[in-house]
């Protein structure tokens, strides 16, 4: 349903007769709508919100007794969920195109299409990070494990990555401002690479920002995880 | 009469235990008021900037686009304070807790529709209440219109209780429920934009099979002057020929109750 929207959304505002909007012709932005389809399926689909639920409820406590890597075990369950995301977001993106036959833009450059895999890897990483922090957050107010998901993975994740909406409709200091946070490289800079709109520079530039936030995040991860294993209880087992 | 004040008590004593679950967790409660404000921000930002970048679109003004967009959030929101309980409704009918409301001498359907407030929604209706009066203000309407808008609102309203007991149906007869919640919620968030900006037949399957259109589009439509009173009629006698559906499928769903696990 996001997707038509956001499809006949932008049909209706190129219907006005102009070329080019926002630094998108109408073929980008509809390329836009499709690949987010797929991004989203690949980055922002995952397992690991059931971490919090685990940690409020003591059933952390079976996984601590494996003899698995924790973080290993959830990037498992996570690639295995993206898998069957991938499939339904092709299936849905082809039967969307086939119906609704837009203009599609096809990158020819290999350079932006293989950077645009690279980032796609980043945008996983950053978004298992984001999780991993957000969910960890019951270690310390257990009562909290839905109310911080629904903060940072729905609101935050969905408006400020770009899944809802290219983050360039907004003023361009709006813009430089979220630039460096991590939640553009979730969505919006990949799909930014693919469609060529950075030149090369800004394309490893970003890459660069999104791998620094990535190592950044890992650090905050692992030192959170050892802080929130010391105050827990194991409460309900 | 006295069976309104009957149930605004009973309402009044369930809001109020609501409220009360709610400011226990006061830190959750935080949490999502400060998530909900984001979304409207974002959301109504995002709105500013494209129709200021773009001069409106399909003949919509700036202000025009944003009333639509308030008018919808403003029966979202309305919506979701009042029939908030629709979501807790499955383990109510799981676990056969369900029971313990059909027992009590006041109507089941009543007590899981509405029995359980959001006062997130509480605290950001008056805001939202504010813009739609702010950006209406902008469009100069007249009487009839701000009348006919009122009465459009309401019928939304009426529509989406119709569909929150269709809901509740399913709940019964299938067992599931929040998927359906996504389902109607992912539909009505079509009416977000005017529904003029989809393709037929998507249209006239938004105004007249799923009826969004007629929740959402119409009213603010008649704000602006382009609903006549024949057509207002007709809205709401589809709104009351819709209410009245999902209160047979509500009694006919209420007959696959099998009591299970309880």
């Amino acid at each position: 349903m996001q997707i038509l929207i956001f499809f006949f959304l932008w049909d209706a505002v190129f219907s006005g007769g102009a070329k080019q909007l926002f630094g998108y012709d109408k073929a980008r932005i509809f390329t836009y709508a499709f690949t987010l389809i797929i991004v989203r399926a690949v980055v922002l689909s995952s397992r690991s919100v059931d971490i919090a639920g685990q940690i409020a409820n003591g059933e952390l406590t079976n996984l601590l007794l494996k003899p698995i890597n924790y973080f290993s075990y959830w990037i498992t369950r996570d690639f295995s969920s993206k898998f069957l995301n991938i499939l339904f977001g092709v299936v849905e993106a082809t039967i969307l195109v086939l119906i609704l036959k837009p203009n599609i833009f096809l990158q020819p450059n290999p350079i932006y299409v293989v950077s645009f895999l690279i980032s796609l890897l980043i945008a996983m990483f950053l978004f298992f990070s984001l999780l991993m922090l957000t969910n960890f957050i019951p270690f310390w107010v257990p009562e909290l494990s839905w109310g911080a998901q629904f903060l940072v993975v729905v609101i935050v994740a969905e408006f400020l990555s770009g899944a809802f909406f290219p983050l360039d409709v907004f003023p361009a200091s709006v813009y430089q401002i979220l630039r460096f946070t991590p939640f553009p490289y979730l969505v919006f800079i990949p799909i930014k690479i693919y469609l060529g709109n950075f030149s090369l520079s800004l394309v490893f530039q970003s890459l660069a920002i999104g791998i620094i936030w990535s190592l950044i995040l890992w650090k905050i991860v692992n030192y959170v995880w050892g802080k929130g294993l010391l105050v827990y209880e194991g409460v309900g087992r | 009469m006295n069976i309104f004040f009957y149930y605004l008590k009973i309402w009044s004593m369930m809001a109020k235990n609501s409220l009360l679950n709610w400011s226990v967790n006061r830190n959750v409660l935080l949490i999502f008021l400060l998530g909900k404000i984001i979304r409207y921000v974002s959301y109504f930002g995002f709105l500013y900037f494209l129709v200021k970048g773009t001069n409106g679109f399909l003949g919509y003004s700036q202000n025009q686009v944003l009333f639509f967009t308030a008018t919808y959030v403003f029966i979202d929101t309305v919506a979701q304070f009042f029939f908030r309980n629709v979501y807790s409704f499955r383990p109510m009918v799981i676990s056969g807790d369900f029971d313990l409301v059909l027992v009590k001498p006041f109507n089941a359907l009543f007590r899981v529709l509405m029995g359980g407030p959001d006062p997130i929604d509480l605290i950001t209706i008056p805001p939202i209440i504010f813009v739609v009066f702010w950006l209406g203000s902008l469009l100069h309407p007249t009487p009839f219109q701000i009348f006919s808008y009122i009465i459009l609102l309401l019928n939304g309203l009426l529509i989406a209780s119709a569909f929150h007991i269709f809901v509740l149906g399913f709940g019964i007869i299938t067992l599931e429920v929040d998927h359906t919640v996504m389902v109607y919620r992912d539909l009505t968030s079509m009416g977000r934009f005017p529904v003029d900006i989809y393709k037929q037949p998507l249209q006239w399957i938004l105004t007249f099979i799923v009826p969004v259109g007629i929740m959402v589009t119409v009213p603010a439509r008649a704000f602006e002057g382009f609903i006549g009173p024949l057509e207002i009629f007709l809205f709401i006698l589809i709104g009351v020929i819709l209410l009245f559906l999902s209160l047979r499928f509500w009694n006919f769903a209420l007959r696959k109750y099998t009591s299970a696990s309880s």
